[in-house]
């Protein structure tokens, strides 16, 4: 074979992150829309100033029972229908509850937008919650919790979680319920909820693909723009604080052949200006697999199959009281629980004593600003994102402005950030594994008291 | 030798040209100039089904290994100079194929290019025992991540075991087995390497915006002189019986949240008629909230938590239907089992109404569209049909194939292999919480 040289790359061509028109329909309801020609599947987003926050008392998972209830029918149809009227457009509708809001994601082809939109607004504008598809509802619910717990991912973020937050803070318990909360939600619990929190004066709709030949306007207009209620104004979210001295707490999990890991405490959001900072360090930790903690873990050890460090925003305020769940995650082998915690916390007070190097920074810039035009390439990606920029109170530009950002970011500013939001004595480590095995090597290590909780 | 490219009716505007270098590879390329993004996409025809029986998983791990170096490519620099050009990439592995694909902004196409050439003609010079022992370990946690230490997690390998039997090359899945995972030495890696990733074993596809002309001159520059090598045996006959002939059923006793139902058909084939009539048959009977077993089995006899039917085309061997139920608190897999079977069988005897068949081909439209929506979505899709079944152009008419299905056509194929005789069943009864301490883990001491 002839080998030739690495062959230097082209000229860029200009990409920007997609600027969607804004409006606001006369019932209250905020609009944006974005024409992203060739995607023919259209995808449109509403979010539901609705909060789990907003959760009355004792009733923590009635915003995940009215989302999940909203394809149960509405004025028009049963709820068989409406599911089957749905699948007929060849139409997806999810619904999902968090800390920010209710959102509802529908994916159509743009052929049938018109008959997509329809059934999603009328799910919004009359909802007909009834009372036996509730109390089903509930009982799936309920049934899928054993299911949860049993997941070594879904297990550890709940541990975190209950440890990290307030027992007071709704961000403390599972987003969806207990078993003891979700008994009590009923079709009567649905509806105050809908009534006090689901209006389109609160509520934002974005809508992205290929637009062209479709009156949008008209179909808007007579589907969201139906929809009716009051315009009073939602209450803003609440702080978020965390208690992040460093500890170990371990979930039992007798015979498991890994034990996941999550490592985790808060730090900044979107509006921190430190955030593309953040971004850009956090990814030089643990964003793939060459990165530092994978290097590692991965590459050197093969102690997993992989290792991640991540920002999530939790719930974001435009007065920056909010906050970013921030953490590392993956799992190991049982039998090298200690050695890769050890090696875990040497990356980063190795990273903490030495910094980034300008090669990492580099590398890292050139990734996350590079891969955006594939990152949005499909209408559901884009429409993902100006819509948590709605929930987050962020300008409709922001993403378009944090690549700018991330590229005036130096490794100086990259450094301070990842090793402030991970500093190595304020991290709350969640292990679900064999207690048995893992308890010792890890009392070992002295990153914190441990604690060993009863798996289920 | 470039083909036509004149768009079919029901390709929504794709097109597609095909060319073969002389070493035997196959290349595709279909423009696309929306987004300043192109796709490289790379199916080499081996994948576990033409592992030996004594080392499965070896097409998987030594997926792996492509990304370990090769002649001009040191350590991980596959992936650095990808992410670094602000690319995204990976590699799967199946029973029928391994695919390799990158996603570059449109300027950086030619690296993508460059590093797929270096490691299908020079893998070998950097491919060492302690890449090899280090992926292995890497293998072994993404077997425990995602099979072993997961509820459940082991019920895709129990259901295939059953409905392949033994010594059939689908028998096992391309995870493979831990024992084999620590058998296998670098002369197999070598081996494996010398007879499968030949020039004219791959298919090369490159979609999007792209320059058809230079992208043809820069493939036979990376690609061209890459000597071609023979060797290839083609893999053990697939060929089955279209019904198991009996029901095969296991019960499993596991610590899992709830009882569980779930079952593997044998189908017809990938690429015939009848696999797009069982595909909609699957769609109609448990593809979503409104087909039939969801509303019989959540929303009416409220039985189960979940239930659903999915379809894992093969073109070497049966299709597999796929039935997963999972039980309600308290309810016993009989009553899930009775339901289940009489849903199927009223089915069978009526055949989807005009209204299901209709839903459930919209559904089966708008799945394609989501899949051809990326210009990645697009090349995998080019090189499954350029691979499996020799004429890339197939994938632009799938849509239209499935919408010309008939009701008849639903019914007949519901009728010969949605029967209880053509079953692998596994049924999932939990216990209590173990309170050993005990690794029940064979593979444990080995790290």
């Amino acid at each position: 074979m002839t080998f030739h040289p690495q062959p230097q790359a082209g000229q860029p061509k200009p990409w920007a992150f997609p600027a969607p028109d804004r409006s606001t329909l006369p019932n209250g309801l905020t609009v944006l829309t974005c024409h992203r020609p060739g995607q023919k599947v259209v995808a449109a987003e509403v979010s539901l100033a609705a909060p789990l926050a907003a959760e009355p008392d004792g009733l923590d998972g009635v915003a995940t029972i009215m989302a999940r209830a909203f394809s149960e029918g509405t004025d028009k149809h049963s709820a068989e229908e409406f599911a089957a009227e749905l699948e007929r457009a060849g139409a997806t509708l999810d619904a999902h509850a968090d800390h920010p809001g209710v959102r509802l994601s529908l994916e159509v082809p743009a052929s049938r937008l018109a008959k997509g939109l329809g059934l999603l607004a009328d799910a919004l504008r009359a909802p007909a919650f009834p009372d036996s598809e509730v109390e089903r509802l509930v009982g799936n619910r309920l049934d899928e919790i054993p299911h949860e717990l049993a997941n070594p991912g879904r297990r550890a973020a709940m541990a975190l979680s209950a440890d990290l937050f307030p027992a007071t803070d709704r961000a403390s318990r599972p987003r969806q319920g207990t078993e003891d909360t979700i008994k009590r939600i009923d079709a009567a619990a649905v509806r105050a909820f809908y009534e006090a929190h689901v209006r389109p004066a609160t509520a934002t709709a974005v809508i992205v693909g290929d637009l062209e030949g479709v009156d949008l306007g008209a179909i808007i207009a007579d589907t969201l723009g139906a929809w009716t209620g009051n315009t009073a104004e939602p209450k803003p979210l609440p702080p978020v604080t965390a208690d992040d001295h460093g500890r170990v707490v371990i979930v039992d999990r007798p015979g498991a052949v890994q034990t996941q890991l999550l490592i985790g405490r808060i730090g900044p959001d979107r509006h921190d200006r430190v955030w593309p900072a953040q971004v850009l360090g956090t990814y030089c930790l643990g964003g793939t697999l060459t990165s530092r903690l994978d290097r590692v873990l991965r590459e050197e050890k093969g102690y997993t199959y992989g290792v991640r460090a991540f920002a999530q925003v939790l719930r974001s305020n435009a007065d920056g009281t909010g906050a970013a769940m921030l953490a590392i995650s993956g799992s190991v082998a049982t039998e090298v629980t200690g050695p890769a915690l050890e090696d875990t916390w040497t990356v980063l007070r190795t990273l903490a004593a030495e910094g980034l190097t300008d090669a990492e920074r580099d590398v890292a810039v050139q990734n996350l600003v590079g891969v955006a035009p594939l990152k949005y390439e499909t209408a559901a990606a884009v429409a993902d994102t100006l819509a948590d920029q709605v929930e987050q109170g962020l300008p409709d530009d922001y993403q378009a402005q944090q690549y700018a950002r991330l590229a005036e970011t130096g490794t100086v500013e990259a450094t301070a950030a990842v090793v402030n939001a991970f500093p190595v004595d304020r991290l709350v480590t969640v292990l679900v594994g064999d207690a048995a095995q893992i308890e010792e090597p890890v009392r070992a290590l002295g990153i914190g008291e441990v604690r060993v909780i009863k798996g289920v | 030798m470039g083909q036509t490219a004149t768009p079919q009716a029901g390709s929504g505007g794709l097109t597609a040209t095909e060319h073969r270098l002389s070493n035997g590879l196959r290349l595709i390329l279909s423009e696309d100039h929306l987004t300043p993004v192109a796709a490289v996409c790379l199916w080499y025809d081996v994948g576990s089904r033409h592992e030996s029986e004594d080392r499965t998983g070896l097409a998987h791990l030594f997926e792996h290994l492509m990304f370990q170096g090769s002649a001009q490519v040191k350590g991980n620099g596959h992936f650095e100079l990808v992410q670094g050009a602000g690319g995204s990439l990976n590699g799967t592995t199946s029973f029928e194929r391994t695919n390799y694909f990158e996603t570059m902004p449109t300027h950086q196409l030619e690296l993508a290019l460059w590093l797929e050439a270096d490691r299908m003609g020079s893998l070998l010079e950097a491919l060492d025992q302690e890449n090899l022992d280090n992926q292995r370990d890497v293998v072994k946690n993404e077997r425990r991540q995602r099979y072993d230490n997961v509820p459940y997690g082991t019920a895709f390998e129990k259901l295939t075991a059953m409905v392949f039997p033994e010594g059939h090359p689908y028998h096992h899945t391309p995870i493979g087995s831990m024992e084999h995972l620590s058998a296998a030495t670098l002369e197999d890696a070598q081996a494996f390497f010398r007879t499968y990733y030949a020039p004219s074993n791959a298919v090369l596809a490159v979609v999007g915006d792209i320059d058809p002309e230079q992208t043809l001159a820069w493939v036979e520059k990376y690609f061209g002189s890459i000597p071609n090598h023979e060797g290839k045996q083609p893999p053990r006959d697939g060929s089955l019986p279209d019904v198991l002939g009996a029901e095969q059923r296991v019960v499993i006793e596991e610590e899992v949240p709830s009882r569980a139902l779930m079952a593997a058909y044998r189908l017809p084939e990938d690429g015939t008629r009848e696999a797009d009539a069982a595909d909609l048959a699957l769609t109609a009977l448990g593809g979503g909230e409104s087909s039939r077993l969801y509303n019989r089995l959540i929303r009416r006899d409220r039985l189960a938590v979940g239930a659903g039917f999915g379809m894992l085309r093969l073109a070497g061997a049966p299709s597999l239907g796929w039935l997963d139920v999972k039980a309600s608190g308290g309810v016993e897999i009989p009553d899930i089992e009775a339901a289940v079977d009489e849903e199927l069988k009223r089915f069978a005897e009526e055949g989807p109404s005009p209204e299901e068949l209709e839903r459930a081909q919209a559904q089966l439209e708008r799945e394609w569209l989501d899949r051809l929506a990326t210009v990645g979505g697009r090349a995998d899709e080019l090189c499954r049909y350029a691979v499996l079944f020799g004429d890339p152009q197939l994938a632009l008419s799938a849509t239209e194939r499935i919408l010309s299905i008939t009701a008849e056509e639903v019914q007949a194929v519901a009728k010969e292999r949605l029967r209880p005789d053509n079953r692998a069943a596994l049924v999932y009864e939990p216990t209590e919480p173990s309170e050993s301490t005990e690794d029940e883990n064979e593979e444990g001491a080995d790290q």
